[in-house]
């Protein structure tokens, strides 16, 4: 049978992709390639290079004035203004073109001449033969129409408007794109596609939900993914058989590495632009049609002290932020297990004025602090809960405004203690300074450790956070140890912790992440004046 | 993964009620000791004297206004256990020692002997061994029942005086280490209770007449555990210099040509060195004190900022301070006849083998010993004046 297959069309085009490809392995940039004056040979040659590319349009069809010549359009579904394609390219070459000169026959060879003059109703095109600027056109929201025997390809300009959603309400950003993704996956894939112009972003749609029939989208960076992480996650999500996905928390959920561990080891984000950033850092994104919320894997602890800002303000500023967020984090897990330790057990931690002014505010107070922390605790998680289900700009300042009035009353009215109210509304807005999904689980924790510090003192508290520790080693995120690159340490990963590198000295991805292509950028970026010659 | 979780939920469940938080105690069911006195009474018994706080009146506005700072209770007793036993009660909260700034000796307390005392702030856990330990002139219980003008508490007053090392100070852990070893023997901060008019602020109507205020007053001798003198505060300076410790000393000496007028320098730095000689029978210590000071104050009108003068300033402070040594070093060893100066820890350094056979009559060889002091001293600044604006000289 391999014998015969040369003799047949496809055989012979099976041929034709497979050296393609190998010249495409040798040379990556695809510069040399020019078109060739067979459209199915320029179709299967960009098909290569765009292969895995789900939101890529191959339309074909035949010319209305004549039976012989074919026609082919590519553009990216979302990206390009689909309405103007077919209103104004197809609709006047496979219909219209006859009326406007009827009777005259074109050959094969006047075509190309005739479609730019005459044939296509769009304001703005060029003509190009390399491979390369056709490829660059397609990933702009261009689109591309090949002519049968024309070894030129005409560029339309269809640059469209991708309809996403701007960033008024919820998280403000001090400084970047206030784009967010959308409910709609072919816009969210155009999103990613604005920011990342390389054929290498593959995007591949799978259906998922026996019932629902839900698309969802793999995307990842060939070349700088690592391509076991690719096929852990396909074979993860093909194990999944589920009569509906409504949200991307369901894949989540089924695809965890942990499931019972109250850490999340798939993050989440809504922002295209931290998507792209982290797509370039070889990781893999999951896109769920009907929500804005993208997953992307593995996920490691320090994600959450990282925030797109970060990469986006001066350099030298970041560290003290994350340390800000860093302190945040020990706050709200033990910061009120650590007071009530500290003045039920071991007065002798304090300084004499610290604890005579505890023990002042506490003269009155006809609870024991374990009940009177415990008591305020679940007071704040109410307000925040009942603000969660108001109107986003209200919900906050009420249940922050609430809690302060609370527990100025409750002060007042002699049930509290002044520095137990410091203490918990003090941890409770620390909890809101780094990510939400991890917060929930410090959240939950701290109730741990409350009643531990309330019944064992320090040694209840340390050997909590012991084996808070210890869990949190143990766990893995797709094969990627959840606290690196600080347990285990990996040295050029340090660089993006503590502080962020200035972008000219980034110059490896992560190494426990990306595949093998881990250079991000050339030495010797670093401004500086030009020497004297 | 679920039976494990369930395995240690019940597990801590049946932990906790066995447990039962045994040593939890609310911090508004303590007294919080603050300073601790003891005296030694005419009938041959211990009085215990605490000082116990009052939280409600430390905090400003939320506290409650004019209430005392503090409540003053003691009791007697034949051991310090049995007299908190007997404090007990009266206080109707657990007495909690681990803020204990200070411990008081009363005179006669200290004449008796310190051991009976400061072995039940070392053994139990709770005290610390940093507290200060002051003897006072006088009983404990006085010092105590006084209040301070800034601090809330005379303990606290005093803890900060202490503290600042205006005079020799000294911890419960350096006054055991100094018992211990018999290269030295102990001493201990003097406080004294004085009586000051006050004027409170601006209103002169309410003038307080006399006001009782704690003052640290010297340093108190002891051999072995027993006080068995004083020394005042000039001498205290003198100790500090031998001891090697130059904290916020003045040297006040007459001005080189008007020697009507004063010169004050005020202490940077400096240093002491003991060199013990033995030849087998006779004992000589060498002391070299080396001191760099700054020019603070001049009555006089001279020109000091010539080099010549500095010298001159730079010899009589250097006599200054041999002078102030040999009188201190007279009363150690003619008066008092005890070391307190550790120049038997710097022999025994040096000639271990004699040490065994001469320490254990150390003080007797201590006060034969001859003892010749090297004084180097240096002026380094003179301050934002250099010449005085009525100086005679051109």
């Amino acid at each position: 049978m391999v014998k015969f297959r040369k003799l047949t069309k496809a055989g012979l085009l099976g041929q034709i992709q497979d050296n393609f490809k190998k010249i495409i392995a040798s040379d990556a940039s695809s510069k040399s390639i020019v078109l060739s004056n067979d459209l199915e040979i320029n179709l299967q040659r960009i098909k290569v290079i765009l292969h895995k590319c789900s939101d890529v349009v191959y339309r074909d069809f035949i010319f209305a004035q004549n039976e012989q010549i074919r026609l082919a359009l590519i553009y990216i579904d979302g990206l390009a203004d689909s309405g103007q394609i077919s209103n104004q390219i197809m609709r006047a070459l496979a219909l219209e073109v006859p009326m406007a000169v009827p009777g005259q026959n074109i050959t094969k060879s006047e075509a190309l001449e005739f479609i730019k003059q005459r044939g296509l109703c769009i304001s703005q095109f060029k003509e190009t033969e390399q491979m390369q600027d056709i490829i660059h056109a397609i990933l702009s929201g261009d689109t591309i129409l090949l002519v049968d025997g024309h070894a030129t390809a005409i560029i339309n300009n269809s640059r469209g408007k991708v309809q996403s959603l701007s960033n008024s309400e919820g998280k403000t950003m001090v400084r970047g794109p206030r784009e967010l993704f959308v409910e709609n996956l072919r816009i969210n894939t155009a999103l990613i596609r604005r920011r990342i112009k390389s054929p290498n972003l593959k995007i591949e749609t799978f259906k998922v939900g026996n019932v629902s029939d839900t698309d969802i989208a793999l995307v990842y960076i060939e070349g700088i993914v690592n391509e076991k992480l690719v096929a852990e996650v396909k074979s993860r999500l093909e194990k999944i058989k589920i009569d509906a996905v409504l949200e991307s928390g369901y894949i989540e959920e089924l695809i965890e590495d942990n499931p019972w561990s109250l850490f999340p080891t798939v993050n989440h984000t809504e922002k295209p632009d931290k998507l792209a950033a982290m797509l370039l850092e070889g990781r893999v994104a999951i896109l769920l049609d009907g929500t804005p919320v993208v997953l992307t894997v593995p996920n490691l602890f320090v994600e959450y002290f990282q925030t797109p800002e970060d990469y986006y303000q001066r350099f030298l500023f970041t560290p003290a932020a994350r340390f800000i967020r860093f302190i945040s984090m020990i706050i709200t897990l033990i910061l009120p297990s650590l007071y009530i330790a500290v003045v039920s057990f071991h007065h002798e931690l304090l300084p004499t004025p610290l604890l005579l002014s505890f023990a002042a505010h506490r003269e009155v107070v006809p609870f024991p602090v374990f009940l009177e922390v415990f008591i305020m605790e679940v007071v704040f998680e109410v307000l925040r809960e009942a603000g969660n289900r108001l109107p986003q700009l209200i919900g906050q300042i009420v249940s922050i405004g609430a809690a302060l009035v609370l527990g100025a009353m409750a002060v007042q009215a002699g049930f509290m203690a002044t520095s137990t109210v410091i203490v918990v509304i003090f941890t409770g807005i620390a909890s809101f300074v780094f990510a939400y999904s991890a917060s929930i689980a410090f959240r939950l924790l701290r109730f741990g450790l409350l009643v531990l510090a309330g019944t064992l003192g320090l040694f209840g508290l340390i050997s909590g956070v012991a084996v808070i520790a210890i869990h949190m080693c143990t766990l893995r995120s797709f094969g990627v140890p959840y606290l690196s690159p600080i347990a285990p340490t990996t040295g050029a990963d340090l660089a993006d912790v503590i502080y962020r590198a200035p972008w000219w000295a980034m110059f490896s991805r992560p190494r426990l992440i990306a595949g093998q292509n881990r250079k991000r950028q050339e030495q010797g970026l670093k401004p500086s004046p030009q020497k004297n010659k | 993964m679920l039976k494990k979780i369930a395995f240690l939920l019940l597990l801590f469940l049946l932990i906790s009620p066995l447990e039962g938080c045994w040593s939890r105690r609310e911090i508004n069911e303590i007294a919080i000791v603050l300073g601790t006195g003891v005296d030694w009474t005419a009938e041959g018994k211990l009085r215990l004297t605490v000082q116990i706080a009052n939280p409600g009146a430390f905090v400003g506005e939320g506290g409650r206004g004019q209430e005392a700072t503090n409540w003053v209770v003691s009791a007697e007793s034949k051991t310090i256990e049995e007299a908190e036993r007997v404090l007990a009660k009266m206080v109707p909260r657990d007495l909690h020692w681990d803020q204990s700034i200070i411990l008081v000796l009363g005179e006669e307390m200290a004449k008796k002997g310190t051991n009976m005392v400061t072995d039940f702030f070392q053994r139990n856990i709770e005290p610390r061994e940093i507290m200060w330990l002051m003897v006072a002139k006088g009983e404990a219980k006085n010092f105590l029942e006084t209040y301070s003008e800034l601090e809330k508490t005379s303990a606290q007053a005093a803890g900060f005086l202490t503290r600042m090392k205006t005079g020799y100070s000294v911890q419960l852990w350096e006054y055991a280490e100094m018992l211990a070893s018999k290269g030295v023997q102990p001493v201990a901060t003097r406080v004294e209770v004085k009586e000051v008019g006050v004027t409170p602020g601006l209103d002169l109507e309410k003038m307080t007449p006399i006001h009782k205020q704690v003052e640290i007053s010297g340093v108190g001798v002891f051999k072995e555990d027993k006080l068995i003198g004083w020394l005042d505060e000039y001498e205290t300076i003198g100790l500090l210099w031998l001891k090697n410790e130059f904290i916020k000393g003045v040297i006040t000496i007459p001005s080189p040509s008007e020697s009507n007028k004063e010169v004050s320098i005020k202490i940077r730095r400096g240093s002491t060195k003991i060199v013990p000689e033995f030849d087998g029978e006779n004992l000589r210590f060498t002391i070299k004190v080396k001191v760099e000071g700054d020019m603070v104050e001049q009555q006089g009108r001279e020109d000091l900022a010539k080099p010549d003068k500095i010298k001159a300033l730079e010899k009589e402070m250097a006599e200054e301070i041999k002078r102030r040594a040999i009188v201190l070093l007279q009363k150690a060893q003619g008066e008092f006849g005890v070391d307190i100066f550790g120049f038997g820890d710097d022999f025994h350094r040096k000639y271990k083998k004699a040490w065994r056979e001469l320490k254990d009559q150390w003080d007797v060889k201590f006060a034969e010993a001859e003892v010749n002091i090297e004084v180097e001293a240096y002026i380094r600044e003179i301050s934002l004046l250099g010449k005085r604006a009525s100086s005679p000289e051109k």
